[in-house]
């Protein structure tokens, strides 16, 4: 089985990197084909989606009294989460890829690698749902599409690992720490106040039948790997089976891609200038003799 | 035909003449030109009456010069007349003035016989072939370079002249072969240096060039095609072009004249990107050692010495005129538009921000002028946003970040913070809320503000808070597919989008453009500390040896700093000032400097600034308080320059600068000085010149110093040198001279106070200045001149004119693009708190902000002009656009047409005229938060973006 979970988080982690250019710098690559003039809109909300028209107007904390900027309220939402989401970026968390859905900057997909451990090979699907007063609301909920066996997470609904962030702090909470948390409780196993008390139980009481409940538990989520994801979403994680015709591209754009930062660099123009030599502070002190650039 | 006009040679006639009484002479000449009358007059078709003024001849201009022909004119009178000249010219030329100056007896005779005039018709009337113009040409160049008393003054002489000169103009350039040309030029030279030497005569070419029908400087415009000739005819137009601009900068209509008449500017300017792009593209390299360029390298390269001398002539040129500050600018301005090649621009703007005017640095002229009142001022900010569009490092360095980097413009505890992303468009929410009440979305109309629904969804998970609850739901929902996704339908200010996208674009533009820069300026790199001290010893290292100082031309110099100047000595030759060598006449006033002791006074176009910015105030349109910022940064500007004045120091400040003075003097003069004993009066003088700076800075105490301060700021300092050097060495002021010598001697070159050290090396860094003003700001606060000068601008923003306004906002927005935090956190982040004596961004536009307020409190019909301006703006704006199609590569200047963004085709019903500049501002300014606002969002995403990715 192990090498299939290779396969996947490889693929996986090639659509990851094509998402986050969605969300990220895709933005700047796409944007000169547009025309300068015409509308424009916000990333990952479309504007032709289907308008349903219950109103449900977020009100964020940073609303005026004089409410002349309360239209504005939507766009700072999205773009904290927008910071939210390059922070779990910068983090590169280790086995961890999320991205928001193509319909709400409120929701994320996600799936988690277990690399070792009781968990090991185990591949997670699930979705981050985050409040609509974000940053001023409850922590944002992480939800299993399979529920694992374990102590942390709800064995019905998948729901877990919201208990480390009882109270939701602005500033000093993100969104990359709740992965994070749920990356380690898999490696760390913790029954305190548990969501699934049989698994608690059991590992405190007979961690041999806690083991074989695990492997039971990793193979069934890892066997519901190649489902349709449950949410219908064109940003929505989903593993297929190993196709050379689709993906042996794909491999091979990854493998060139490890190099593309410099290449990057260099084919582009360069448009702007400096004479000033690095780790100096003074104008023109580079010994480039001006006239041979 | 031996001529020895056409030989110039002359030497046996005039010793010949030598002791000839000057009566023989009148008779001789009066009888030679009897000769030549007669001939003159058998060919003449009007018959003219001998001896009747020139005046009558009626000469109607080049092209119908052909009807005077009065059939050929026979070889052997023709060479009578040519040799009859001959002799009348030397017994002109060697004639002496008369008493007190009068004419002599020839002269009188030729002005009142009109002899030139009519031997130019004369030459006209045959065929007025090369030769013949070559033989006039020649005459005149004889006569104007070695007539012994002044020609030019009298009209007689200078008509006929500028006649010969019109008709070599007439002629398109290149048919005239190249002799003419050489000869040309050769005679242009000559009558530039006499104008050099005698401005009087200008206002006679001037003069005389109107009568003939246009008001045209005919010398200027016959050496514009000269400018990037090879060669020595290239060269001596360009001399004769640099004294021209020398006159200009003392006349003003020969300024007027070049800036609006020539095409002197855009010749100037592309005709370097010309010669740019001849350069060779290879070269041969003699040897693996080779490195750089030697003169004698590219001595070898005719296209490049061709180059280098238009490059210095340009520079001149701008050294020149440099009183014409307004034409300056443009020039300038041009200039850098006009240059796409980067180690041209390297130059100029080298130039600009390094070199000094009346020991002043030409950058901090130009800022000064940003706030001058009317068309200057104007001109000015064009030229900063061009530079500002450079996305250049050293540009940015010496504006902005020079100031910012020691981070004195924040409290300390913000310096951690600074990098810190506004995760949740505080910021950005705290510039939208500045929104006057007049201009708020809900009280504008459409179709100005044109809303949009944008669906916003939102996950499912925020109306159900129960876990138990939800997790019903969600199962529920996930049943039936997408219903998982509520939305809601907000209406908004669609152009917001549009300024996100364009702060986009302009960030990512930005932050692209600045990967090729040294370091990130983000309060850690380049370190606060480290570049304090630098600030010393670039203090210490500057102070200009009394005795160094020689001749205007080294007072002058500047360039690469002196480690460059060793490593790139082809360049040595190159320095900018080294064309004054070239110029026959030198008309600077720094020779002046020279000589008189430097008054304590800043120079005087400080002083000229400050008057009228004073004029202004107590005129009537800005209150006095709000100009006092204006006022305090010329004073700062003019203080540096009193300071900087090199070998004067203020008398209170004497005690310790003598002192030091005496040391590096000594250091200098003394040639058995050893290098260690220089460099001890080197570590000595840092602390102290830090003291001296930050007295200066202060201001206020400069005249005295308490005794405990100095201990106290001295303290201060070795401690913060000690702990920067090694955290062991914590009593550093026990360190030897040596230690200090060995900690900084990679960034004193003590050989440039040494005795073999060349010349050029001891002059003062021309750095010296702008690291010292960033001390200064040590003691007080301050964000460098440029950003207060911006800043204080702005706060008038109700009463600027829109095209200012448009002006100050673009350069702003711009400035708001750079990523570097430094920068980025003084303008955009709203939470940073500064200095008290810091003006910030977000301060200033909360004054503008009640300013507004109260104009629209005070006026009924504020609610009217608002929207009719509006409807104004964009009925401008669609015509901006459909005037010029963005081009590539102009997307700065598109987005200030973007500024005001909705339907195309909007007429005015109602114009605001433009005086209402409230009514404009407060439009404008509401556009503006929104820009600023999206710059904020923006920032906070792309400026966190992970580089690699």
């Amino acid at each position: 089985v192990k090498p299939c979970w290779i396969l996947c988080a490889f693929l996986f982690s090639l659509s990851r990197s094509d998402g986050e250019e969605q969300v990220g710098q895709g933005e700047q690559k796409s944007s000169p084909a547009r025309p300068s003039f015409g509308k424009k809109q916000l990333p990952s909300i479309p504007k032709n989606a289907v308008p349903i028209t219950k109103a449900a107007s977020p009100a964020p904390s940073t609303q005026s009294a004089n409410g002349t900027h309360a239209s504005y309220g939507p766009f700072y939402l999205e773009y904290s989460l927008l910071a939210e989401f390059t922070l779990v970026i910068k983090q590169k968390l280790p086995g961890i890829y999320v991205q928001p859905s193509y319909r709400s900057a409120l929701m994320w997909f996600g799936v988690i690698f277990i690399r070792h451990g009781l968990y090991q090979d185990g591949v997670f699907k699930f979705t981050v749902y985050i409040p609509d007063n974000y940053p001023d609301g409850d922590c944002p909920r992480v939800v299993f599409d399979t529920p694992v066996f374990h102590p942390l997470v709800d064995p019905v609904s998948g729901a877990g690992v919201r208990r480390a962030f009882t109270k939701w702090r602005r500033n000093h909470n993100h969104i990359w720490q709740v992965l994070m948390y749920a990356r380690t409780v898999f490696y760390k196993i913790n029954t305190m106040d548990p969501l699934n008390p049989e698994a608690a139980v059991l590992y405190d009481k007979d961690i041999q039948l806690f083991k074989s409940k695990v492997v039971d538990s990793v193979k069934l989520c890892n066997s519901h790997l190649f489902d349709q994801p449950k949410i219908d979403d064109p940003y929505a994680i989903s593993f297929s089976p190993w196709n050379p015709a689709v993906h042996e591209e794909a491999k091979e754009k990854m493998f060139a891609h490890k190099r593309r930062p410099e290449d990057y660099n260099k084919g582009l123009p360069v448009s702007g200038l400096s004479w000033v030599k690095p780790g100096s502070t003074q104008p023109f002190s580079k010994e480039d003799n001006p006239l041979q650039t | 035909m031996t001529s020895m006009v056409a030989n110039g040679t002359r030497g046996d006639q005039s010793l010949v003449l030598k002791g000839v009484d000057p009566e023989t002479c009148m008779i001789v000449f009066k009888n030679h030109w009897a000769q030549v009358v007669k001939i003159l007059e058998k060919h003449d078709p009007l018959r003219s009456i001998v001896g009747g003024l020139g005046g009558g001849h009626g000469l109607g201009g080049g092209g119908g010069l052909g009807s005077f022909r009065f059939g050929p004119v026979p070889g052997d009178e023709a060479s009578a007349v040519q040799n009859y000249v001959e002799h009348m010219l030397f017994l002109l030329m060697e004639e002496e003035c008369g008493q007190n100056g009068a004419m002599g007896p020839i002269l009188e005779f030729v002005v009142m016989e009109n002899v030139l005039e009519r031997l130019f018709i004369w030459s006209l009337r045959r065929e007025f072939t090369d030769d013949m113009k070559l033989e006039q040409l020649k005459m005149y160049e004889m006569l104007i370079g070695q007539a012994r008393q002044p020609l030019l003054h009298h009209k007689p002489v200078l008509k006929p002249l500028m006649m010969l000169l019109s008709s070599c103009s007439g002629s398109p350039s290149g048919s005239s072969s190249s002799a003419v040309e050489t000869e040309l030029v050769l005679l242009l030279n000559q009558l530039c240096c006499v104008l050099a030497k005698d401005p009087s005569v200008l206002e006679l070419f001037f003069h005389t060039s109107e009568d003939q029908g246009a008001a045209n400087f005919l010398i200027f415009s016959l050496l514009i095609p000269f400018i990037h000739r090879e060669g020595s005819v290239g060269q001596q137009a360009r001399d004769a072009l640099l004294l021209i601009m020398a006159l200009s900068a003392e006349n003003h209509v020969v300024a007027k004249h070049i800036a609006e008449n020539t095409y002197f500017c855009p010749v100037l300017a592309t005709g370097l990107s010309g010669l740019y792009s001849s350069l060779p593209t290879k070269l041969d390299v003699p040897s693996e050692e080779w490195h750089c360029l030697h003169r004698e390298d590219w001595q070898q390269l005719p296209a490049l010495v061709q180059f280098l001398n238009s490059l210095e002539f340009c520079n001149a040129v701008i050294q020149l005129t440099l009183e014409e500050v307004m034409t300056t600018t443009a020039y300038l301005d041009l200039f850098i538009r006009s240059i796409s090649e980067p180690a041209l621009l390297h130059t100029f703007l080298s130039f600009i921000l390094l070199h000094r005017h009346d020991n002043v640095h030409i950058l901090d002229t130009l800022v000064s002028r940003i706030n001058t009142p009317f068309q200057l001022g104007t001109v000015s900010l064009a030229l900063f946003r061009t530079l500002i569009g450079l996305f250049c490092e050293d540009v940015m360095l010496q504006l902005v970040f020079k100031y910012l980097i020691p981070c004195n413009h924040m409290m300390l505890s913000q310096r951690r913070v600074l990098r810190e992303r506004d995760c949740y468009s505080v910021s950005a929410a705290k510039f939208l809320a500045l929104t006057p009440s007049c201009c708020s979305p809900e009280v504008i109309p459409p179709p100005l503000r044109k809303l949009d629904s944008i669906l916003w969804s939102k996950g499912t998970d925020g109306s159900h808070i129960g876990t138990m609850e939800s997790k019903e739901v969600l199962s529920e929902e996930d049943d039936c597919g997408n219903s998982c996704v509520i939305g809601s339908e907000i209406y908004l200010d669609v152009s917001y989008l549009h300024y996100l996208y364009d702060a986009q674009n302009s960030i990512s533009h930005c932050m692209r453009a600045c990967r090729v820069w040294s370091a990130p300026y983000d309060g850690e790199n380049p370190p606060p500390e480290e570049y304090q001290r630098n600030t010393l010893e670039e203090a210490g290292r500057t102070r200009p040896p009394v005795t160094s100082r020689k001749t205007p031309n080294q007072m002058h110099h500047s360039g690469p700093p002196l480690k460059d100047l060793t490593a790139t000595p082809g360049l040595l030759e190159l320095e900018w000032d080294d064309s004054y060598d070239a110029c026959p006449t030198q008309l600077h006033p720094e020779e002046d400097q020279e000589t008189r002791p430097i008054p304590d006074e800043p120079p005087k176009h400080i002083q000229e600034l400050r008057r009228t910015a004073i004029m202004i105030v107590k005129g009537s349109y800005i209150e006095e308080s709000e100009f006092q910022n204006d006022v305090m940064v010329y004073n700062l500007v003019a203080q540096k320059d009193a300071h900087d004045s090199g070998n004067s120091y203020h008398t209170s400040s004497k005690s310790l600068e003598a002192a030091k003075q005496e040391m590096l003097d000594e250091s200098v003069t003394d040639q058995k000085t050893t290098n260690s004993e220089s460099s001890i009066s080197n570590g000595l003088s840092s602390p102290l010149d830090e003291m001296d700076s930050k007295k200066r800075g202060s201001q206020s105490n400069h005249k005295s110093l308490e005794g405990e301060d100095l201990v106290a700021q001295y303290e201060e300092l070795i401690r913060t040198l000690g702990a920067q050097h090694s955290p062991a060495k914590t009593d550093s002021e026990l360190k030897s001279p040596t230690d200090l010598m060995d900690e900084e001697e990679d960034e004193i070159d003590f050989n440039s106070f040494s005795p073999e050290t060349p010349e050029a090396e001891k002059l003062p860094s021309p750095f010296g200045t702008k690291p010292r003003s960033g001390s200064r700001g040590h003691a007080v606060p301050f964000t460098g001149p440029f950003l207060s000068v911006l800043l204080s601008r702005l706060e008038n923003m109700p009463s600027n004119s829109l095209h200012v306004n448009l002006l100050l906002t673009g350069i702003l927005a711009q400035l708001a693009a750079y990523p570097q935090p430094l920068l980025r956190s003084f303008l955009l982040n709203t939470n940073m708190v500064f200095q008290p004596s810091v003006r910030s961004l977000y301060q200033v536009l909360a004054s503008v902000k009640n300013q507004i307020e109260q104009c629209s409190a005070n006026n009924k019909d504020f609610p009217e002009l608002l929207t009719a301006a509006q409807h104004c703006l964009l009925a401008r704006e669609s015509s901006l656009r459909d005037s010029q199609s963005p081009q590539k590569g102009d997307w700065f200047h598109s987005s200030e047409a973007d500024r005001i963004k909705t339907k195309p085709n909007i007429q005015p019903k109602t114009v605001v005229p433009l005086n209402k500049t409230e009514v404009y501002a407060a439009v404008l300014f509401t556009e503006f938060l929104k820009e600023l606002a999206a710059f904020a969002q923006e920032h906070s995403i792309l400026s966190h973006l992970p580089t690699e990715q």
